[in-house]
């Protein structure tokens, strides 16, 4: 039984910007299984956020989806299946706004550029159920004050009725996780949920995340830097370098037997708790200038294991096994590519 | 380069030996809280409470704790951005004389200044952006006339590729380069006068994953190079594992714990440490299903208004009717192991390696 | 061509190998930035060529002004504005139509209208009526005059005395332009010095210099001004009202700048780059002339660009009141003050065009200023 809830194929998002054409997303492909944690983990400019961003056509102005399909299966799970494209939506139509926040909704890394401060986080919650329910006020209220509750927070019935500026970082996050479960998102989206907040807190949002998600049968996209928290709560992972995913599967494998050089060097030289090495092993040079980008393989200046043609062709995605692909041309028979490319 | 001669006679205080370059004792750090145009203290946030450390010759120090726990203001202390409110920091000079930084008025900290050196965490707001590499990394010697004008330049440009950077980018602006690149520029920055000790202030938080092992590299390398000491602080526990030889814990302005880095993963005495040790999420999916977390309850405390008696009580899952009335005093347990917590012969903590 | 063999060394860049876009980029300065960022702006651009437009002329008004602003003919009392015409017969040169007399069918009063059959010859840049450039410089070359001074030539009409309004309005420009940029300066000076005593000192004085600040700008502009105007006494010289009329405006004027210098001293103490210069023994001095006044040294010049035209309207207000300048001074509230009666105004519409002149001023200076705010940090 096919369990996708969405699938992104060949996704591009560009920014027109004055200087030039970002292509901050060039050509992603991701499927979003239900009930999973996917994990989107690269470095700052690597378009993790932005494709993100897309599923919501929430993409900041200049950017623009410019081409691809992201098939969202609304039905419900095991029934009949109802596809619609997200990617051909316009940002600001009515179609997309009934899935923003109700269907997919999202969690940002500063919880208070998305909270307004000058409204009680429970004003804040109740209007996005009035929204998208037909509940009454009462109800509403009830509902966000179980959702609070839910999301570990003490007192929620006197908390409800607070301004987020008086809540901690902790709290302002949970307060953001009650909001975006408000109306039992198919899919919930966390961008950076953790990066702002200390260790100790950031352990209690990653259990309390994974503990909703069992409950809700949710399915979770899960963006990060972080591999330390990628290994916590992810079930598959997806490594985007440039625009581009260049290796996928699930954690385990990820962890445990890295294929594309970026992943093994990402995992080379993050230090490690449980192991005391000489010298960290970094990733020589730096991401890119996105207005420079290189020709051929975007990691082919960096990369410890390129040879020639990673400089003139650009690789496509290899299926190691059913479950792990790579976008690598180590893994790749492109003798056949080269003759046809050689004529064009 | 001659050592300048202080401005104030050395006092004749000992340090604990001839090793320990920098001893920090009983550092009080209180910021005055006032409230609207009144110029009236309503009270004092204890960034830093009763802090005491020291900093060996050639170490690597790690200074760890959440946000608010008052590492960053010990840091400023010892660079003397603040004027403590009380306590010793002494530091040995080169030719063995000791001097009490915390006592010192403002320009009699000068010549000290070149001695002990910071490293910013945010290397886009540490460095002017309207002046070019070589003015930033030269300001120093300008001011303190440590070297004549004509030699600069090959001095900026010579200690420039130490860092990995090419000479040539000295007539640059901070905005050509990336935040890694930048950092670099804050690292030549502090190692231009020479310096004994760096405070690296969460030199690398800010930093994507890969170049973070190049700034860690790069450091270590430094450290080898110039017989530099560090003191490194950093919430990030990885990090400090991977660099430190040593680790001071911090919680609400005190410090909790001290040890050599190892056993601090190995056998945490204090149960603030063993939570923390506990939260830091680890690189490896493999086995994370029996892996069992501490969940600290509630929130930190506020520095203005701590609880009574440990600090930590409230939020330790082993505290006892004593934790809430006596505060627990710093004490040896042997073997350069210290710890704030009165019953630390008796807790079976928690390891983060076994 | 394709090589299979690996080439990995000689592919990799060494972390310090960083290409480079163009090394304009990497080593331009704030103010480069600044101007790259502000030529992007277009309404800006176009605010700016205006600007310098407006001065120049009010700088050179004796050769842009085809007479000078006293010179009068008594004959030509209200006459309506002319159009240039570039040809006659086919061939280059310029004239203007002459005058005729009406009558006005309902009041009776004899007035001018453009008659097309008199023809007035005109030239550019000729030698025409004779003055002194700023007072002292003689010259005669006029961008444009009649051939002959004593036909008459009313690009924009003339007024009660016979007078050329359109040069009237160039040499009004000298006068209420330089109110509004003298008066900035000093507002300017008292800005930083009160300010940045009140926000690198602090303490008490601060407070005293905030509350002060919250006094002055408390009171109501107009009243003040009035009342301050009203003090300027009767036999004062031209040049001395000028002079009051500009302090005046400026003694209302500092508290907004003072406090901009003061938040963005505090702002400052707590930057880390300012730390990292303390920390490099940078004495006071040099650390607010090289590191303080630098990174805010834009935003004063774009504030000051927007607080100029405030000043050419108070002046103009002022003078309109007939509480400013005076004739035989010339300002734009001068010349304005004509319009005050209805009756002048409906036969004479033209007497407007030195609102017309304030207004595209004002806006010119309003979106250059836009320009300058937004160019003014260009590191974000």
């Amino acid at each position: 039984m096919d369990n996708t809830l969405i699938d992104v194929k060949d996704l591009k998002v560009h920014f027109f910007t004055d200087e030039g054409v970002v292509r901050a997303v060039d050509g992603v492909d991701l499927k979003l299984e239900r009930g999973r944690t996917l994990s989107l983990v690269g470095e700052s400019g690597c378009g993790k956020s932005v494709a993100c961003r897309a599923l919501m056509q929430i993409v900041r102005n200049p950017g623009k989806v410019v081409a691809g399909e992201i098939l969202y299966n609304r039905g419900a799970e095991g029934g009949q299946a109802e596809i619609i494209d997200i990617a051909k939506m316009d940002p600001k139509g009515k179609e997309i706004r009934d899935i923003r926040g109700k269907e997919i909704s999202m969690i940002f890394q500063e919880p208070m550029t998305s909270l307004s401060p000058m409204y009680t986080v429970g004003n804040q919650i109740i209007e996005n159920i009035l929204l998208h329910t037909n509940l009454t006020k009462e109800q509403a209220r009830d509902l966000a004050i179980k959702l609070l509750d839910q999301v570990g927070i003490p007192r929620a019935d006197r908390l409800v009725d607070e301004y987020p500026f008086r809540l901690s970082g902790g709290m302002r996050q949970r307060s953001m996780i009650a909001m975006a479960l408000s109306c039992n998102p198919n899919l919930l989206i966390a961008d950076e949920p953790t990066t702002a907040l200390d260790v100790t807190t950031q352990a209690n949002i990653l259990d309390l995340m994974s503990d909703l998600q069992k409950s809700y049968n949710m399915t979770l996209l899960f963006i990060t830097h972080d591999l330390g928290v990628v290994a916590e709560i992810a079930d598959e992972v997806a490594v985007m370098y440039l625009g581009k995913i260049v290796e996928k599967s699930d954690v385990y494998t990820i962890f445990n037997s890295p294929r594309h050089p970026y992943t093994q060097a990402l995992l080379k030289s993050i230090p490690k708790i449980a192991i005391k090495r000489e010298d960290l092993d970094p990733i020589k040079g730096m991401v890119p200038n996105p207005f420079r980008r290189p020709g051929g393989c975007p990691f082919h200046p960096r990369c410890p294991q390129a040879f020639a043609e990673c400089k003139v062709l650009v690789p496509t995605t290899t299926q190691l096994t059913p479950n792990h692909s790579v976008q690598c041309l180590l893994y790749e028979n492109f003798a056949n590519r080269i003759a046809t490319e050689q004529k064009q | 380069m001659t050592a300048q001669a202080p401005l104030t006679p050395t006092k004749t205080v000992e340090m604990r030996d001839e090793n320990t370059i920098l001893e920090v004792n009983n550092l009080k750090m209180h910021f005055p809280i006032t409230k609207g145009i009144s110029t009236r203290v309503r009270g004092w946030v204890k960034a830093a409470d009763d802090v005491s450390f020291f900093l060996r010759q050639g170490e690597t120090l790690g200074l760890v704790g959440e946000s608010g726990c008052g590492k960053t203001t010990v840091g400023r202390c010892i660079v003397r951005a603040y004027k403590p409110t009380a306590g010793e920091i002494l530091y040995r000079n080169e030719d063995g004389s000791v001097v009490d930084l915390a006592a010192l008025k403002p320009d009699e900290v000068r010549p000290y200044r070149k001695d002990i050196r910071m490293v910013f965490q945010d290397p886009y707001s540490s460095l002017n952006p309207r002046m070019t590499v070589l003015e930033l990394i030269s300001e120093v010697l300008k001011v303190n006339k440590l070297e004549s004008s004509d030699t600069i330049q090959t001095r900026v440009g010579a200690l420039l590729e130490k860092v990995g950077m090419r000479p040539e980018y000295m007539q640059r602006y901070p905005h050509a380069f990336s935040g890694g690149e930048r950092q670099r520029i804050v690292v030549a920055r502090a190692l231009i006068t020479n310096p004994r000790i760096i405070v690296c202030d969460e030199a690398v938080s800010a930093l994507d994953v890969s170049i973070r092992a190049q700034i860690l590299n790069l450091l270590e390398s430094l450290q080898k190079e110039f017989n530099l000491t560090y003191l490194f602080i950093s919430h990030d526990l990885s990090v400090i594992r991977h660099i430190c030889n040593r680790i001071v814990v911090m919680y609400v302005g005190k410090v909790v714990e001290v040890s050599d880095a190892l056993e601090i993963y190995t056998g945490p005495r204090h149960p603030y440490t063993e939570a923390l040790l506990s939260s830091v999420p680890l690189a490896d999916p493999n086995g994370r299903e029996g892996r069992q977390r501490i969940h600290l309850e509630g929130e930190i405390a506020d520095p203005s208004n701590p609880p009574s008696g440990c600090y930590f009580h409230p939020r330790c899952q082993y505290a006892k009717e004593r934790c809430k009335t006596d505060a627990p005093e710093l004490r040896d347990l042997g073997g350069n192991h210290f710890v704030a917590c009165h019953f630390a012969e008796d807790l079976k903590l928690a390891a983060v390696i076994k | 061509m394709v090589q299979t063999t690996p080439m990995n060394k000689s592919l990799a860049p060494t972390p310090e190998e960083h290409v480079t876009e163009s090394l304009d980029l990497e080593v331009a300065s704030q103010w480069k930035l600044m101007w790259w960022k502000f030529r992007k702006h277009k309404m800006a651009i176009i605010g700016t060529v205006i600007v310098i437009i407006y001065y120049t002329m009010g700088m050179f008004a004796e050769f842009f002004a085809p007479t000078h602003f006293t010179t009068y003919n008594e004959q030509y009392v209200y006459a309506p504005p002319q159009t240039i015409h570039l040809f006659r017969d086919g061939k280059l040169d310029p004239y203007v139509n002459g005058y005729t007399f009406v009558r006005d069918p309902i009041s009776f009063k004899k007035t001018w209208a453009v008659d097309e059959t008199v023809v007035v010859p005109i030239s550019f840049l000729v030698r025409s009526e004779e003055y002194k450039l700023w007072g002292f410089i003689p010259g005669s070359l006029h961008l444009v005059a009649a051939d002959n001074p004593r036909d008459p030539f009313y690009l924009l009409g003339s007024d009660k005395s016979g007078r050329d309004v359109f040069g009237r309005i160039i040499y009004s420009a000298r006068v209420s332009l330089t109110v509004g940029l003298v008066g900035v300066a000093l507002s300017l000076i008292l800005g930083i010095m009160i300010g940045g005593v009140s926000g690198l000192i602090g303490g008490w004085l601060d407070n005293v210099i905030q509350r002060l600040i919250e006094i002055i700008m408390s009171i109501p502009t107009l009243p003040l001004w009035l009342a301050l105007a009203a003090v300027v006494p009767l036999d004062w010289q031209p040049l001395q009202v000028y002079f009051m009329i500009t302090v005046i405006l400026s003694l209302v004027g500092w508290t907004g700048m003072a406090r901009v210098v003061r938040s963005k001293f505090l702002a400052l103490r707590e930057e880390d780059f300012i730390l990292a210069a303390t920390l490099d023994g940078v004495p006071r001095g040099r650390m607010i002339m090289r590191h303080m006044v630098p990174s805010f040294l834009s935003h004063i010049i774009a504030s000051i660009t927007l607080s100029i035209p405030g000043m050419i309207l108070g002046e103009t207000a002022l003078s309109f009141l007939g509480l400013g300048l005076r004739p035989p001074v010339v300002s734009w509230g001068v010349m304005l003050q004509e319009t005050q009666k209805v009756a002048v105004l409906a036969i004479s519409p033209w007497l407007l065009y030195p609102a017309v002149a304030v207004i595209i001023v004002v806006l010119a200076l309003n979106f250059m200023g836009d320009g300058l705010r937004d160019a003014a940090d260009p590191y974000q």
